[in-house]
């Protein structure tokens, strides 16, 4: 097979395309810029970008910010001011935060919010009226520029927000103490009416992006089975994910979903779901779907793995360890795609190892051809 | 008879993670008389069991775990002014928190909600606790378990650093430490040092109670 650039590698593997070899790349926002990396993407491995398609405009809202001391500590409280009532949050920032990636602090962390939008049954209202006066503009400027800057070295994607519940459940209202929980229990009209709202309000969202040069959407959900669970999922994330690969699809991209946690209590609904891409599943040690049933659950998607940080954390002999036993695994290797973190900054050591694995999965793969990257490690060493 | 009713609607109240019938029943079966020990042990407790055992069966969710919990302390609110007299034996302390740069609570504090529910003595130190002020809270309260959670890989060392600083203080061999967290593997935890790694709130639960059980046979 003709040699491939790594953009052609990772897009023809999200369209279920055989390629020359196995597509691994670095998530932008967790990929350290230096020596390691230089030799890494030398040696094969591209880069996922994601960048907005549109900006926000929120009409009739007042939204100001002040530094405040509370219990001793400096939060930063954000109030939206509306007609119908003002909500807050509090968010606490690590050093950095700001000053790097987006809003990631220098250990590649986002703000703690100690205190969310929704706090009582009174916050709704408001939120609901932010939503609804929530206006999505185009903006194609952001990935246009990183698509010129990246070329063959990887690929676009059109980030988005969370699904409604998902923006409700992690966001607005927050898990902290089951804190959704309790309220979907305590309060299920209001959480539903603000859920429909949120849907509602996205629509000329995916209308932007399917129209953005970007080849993938990807929902940044963050899927966990323990959080949300096959009830929740089946009844407010099945239809939100249908109703957006239904105009993405028509315009011939794919929709992909961050789903890093424990799904396999989902798998069946997933399999269900018009998702094209699985982003960033994470298999056992710290998921609990093995990478082999989902790839024979899901037929008709694509899986991008993500490298558990909890594997790196033992060290570079560990992680090799794990990435031979995961190519053993995903024998020939169609339907697949490698990403080096999803959740956290790699050392240059574990990245360099896992490369060294990685750089030679010439497709298809067999047991024959790992065993001969396995000696040939092992003679580097 | 009338008290029997009572703890069987306490129990399907909880089970039905009812926030209006639990409160309307608690103030009902008080104000009857029914011994409100009786309605916590007999009525609340058994309906938390019979929670527990859905979630195990795959039939409730961890929303329903979490839910059941605040149904419960719904419940205790109301009757919880009724207890005279001795409070309920305990089965030991546990000092619990998430560690240092790590603000995920959920799993730490359905663990706290059922280690209570249990009879456990639990002081919940919160999120984001630094190694120095649980080392203190263990010197202070001289706790026979010390529980640890960590979501990210990027906290999770801390936990290690927790167990180090009980080995140089002398207090590790007083307790044992479960550990827990969406990214902690039972090969993390032995790396460290950890006595168990908890699959789930539930499991890690009985571990404790196992551990406590075991202690009381021998003593």
């Amino acid at each position: 097979m003709a040699k491939m650039t790594r953009r052609e590698r990772i897009l023809r593997a999200s369209n279920k395309e055989r390629t020359d070899r196995l597509p691994f790349f670095h998530n932008w926002r967790h990929l350290q810029i230096g020596w390691a990396e230089r030799e890494c993407r030398n040696r094969g491995m591209g880069i996922s970008w994601a960048r907005p398609s549109y900006i926000t405009k929120i009409h009739d809202v007042d939204i100001t910010e002040q530094r405040l001391e509370v219990n001793g500590v400096t939060v930063f409280r954000r109030t939206y001011s509306t007609p119908v009532g003002s909500i807050y949050l509090d968010e606490r920032r690590a050093p950095g935060t700001g000053e790097w990636h987006g809003m990631r602090s220098w250990k590649d962390v986002t703000p703690w919010q100690t205190e969310r939008l929704i706090k009582g049954p009174e916050d709704y209202k408001v939120l609901k009226f932010i939503v609804e006066h929530t206006e999505y503009i185009p903006d194609y400027f952001p990935i246009e520029q990183a698509k010129d800057w990246l070329g063959d070295e990887g690929v676009v994607i059109d980030i988005h927000h969370h699904q409604p519940m998902q923006m409700l459940m992690i966001d607005w209202i927050g898990s902290e103490g089951g804190r959704f929980f309790i309220h979907h229990a305590k309060y299920p009209d209001l959480v539903e009416d603000l859920y429909w709202a949120i849907s509602k309000s996205r629509e000329p969202m995916y209308e932007i992006a399917v129209k953005s040069p970007a080849d993938i959407i990807w929902c940044g959900d963050n899927i966990d089975g323990v959080l949300v669970n096959p009830r929740l999922f089946e009844k407010y994330f099945m239809p939100e994910y249908e109703k957006m690969a239904k105009i993405i699809h028509k315009h011939g991209k794919l929709l992909a979903v961050h789903m890093d946690g424990r799904v396999g209590v989902l798998k069946d609904l997933i399999a269900k779901t018009p998702i094209d891409i699985i982003e960033a599943l994470h298999p056992p040690p710290m998921g609990d779907l093995p990478i082999g049933e989902a790839l024979s659950l899901w037929k008709d998607k694509v899986i991008w793995v993500g490298f558990p940080g909890s594997i790196y954390s033992l060290g570079s002999e560990v992680t090799k360890k794990h990435a031979l036993s995961l190519l053993r695994e995903v024998i020939p290797g169609d339907r697949l795609c490698i990403e080096m973190s999803t959740e956290n900054l790699v050392s240059n050591e574990n990245l360099l190892m896992l490369t060294s694995v990685l750089e030679n999965v010439y497709l298809p793969l067999t047991q024959a051809k790992i065993d001969r990257i396995e000696r040939a490690i092992r003679f580097q060493d | 008879m009338i008290m029997e009713r009572y703890l069987a609607s306490l129990k399907e109240s909880i089970i039905n993670l009812d926030f209006d019938a639990v409160v309307k029943i608690a103030k009902e079966a008080m104000a009857a008389g029914v011994d409100p020990n009786a309605a916590i042990n007999e009525g609340m407790v058994p309906g938390m069991a019979i929670v527990g055992e859905k979630f195990e069966k795959g039939e409730y969710f961890l929303s329903e775990l979490v839910v059941a919990a605040e149904v419960m302390k719904e419940g205790l609110k109301v009757v919880t002014p009724y207890l005279k007299g001795e409070s309920p034996k305990k089965l030991g302390k546990v000092v619990i928190a998430t560690v240092e740069g790590d603000r995920h609570d959920l799993g730490k504090n359905i663990v706290t909600s059922l280690l209570r529910v249990q009879g456990f003595d639990v002081i919940d130190l919160g999120v984001d606790i630094p190694t120095d002020t649980i080392i203190d809270a263990v010197k202070e309260h001289q706790p026979v378990i010390v529980g640890m959670s960590a979501l990210l890989t990027l906290t999770m060392p801390k936990m290690g650093e927790v167990i180090e600083s009980l080995q140089k203080t002398n207090l590790r061999k007083n307790v044992k430490v479960i550990i827990g967290g969406a990214a902690v593997t039972s090969e993390f935890a032995e790396s460290i040092g950890a006595d168990h790694k908890a699959a789930n709130a539930l499991e890690g639960v009985k571990k404790c109670v196992e551990w406590v059980s075991a202690w009381e046979r021998r003593n």
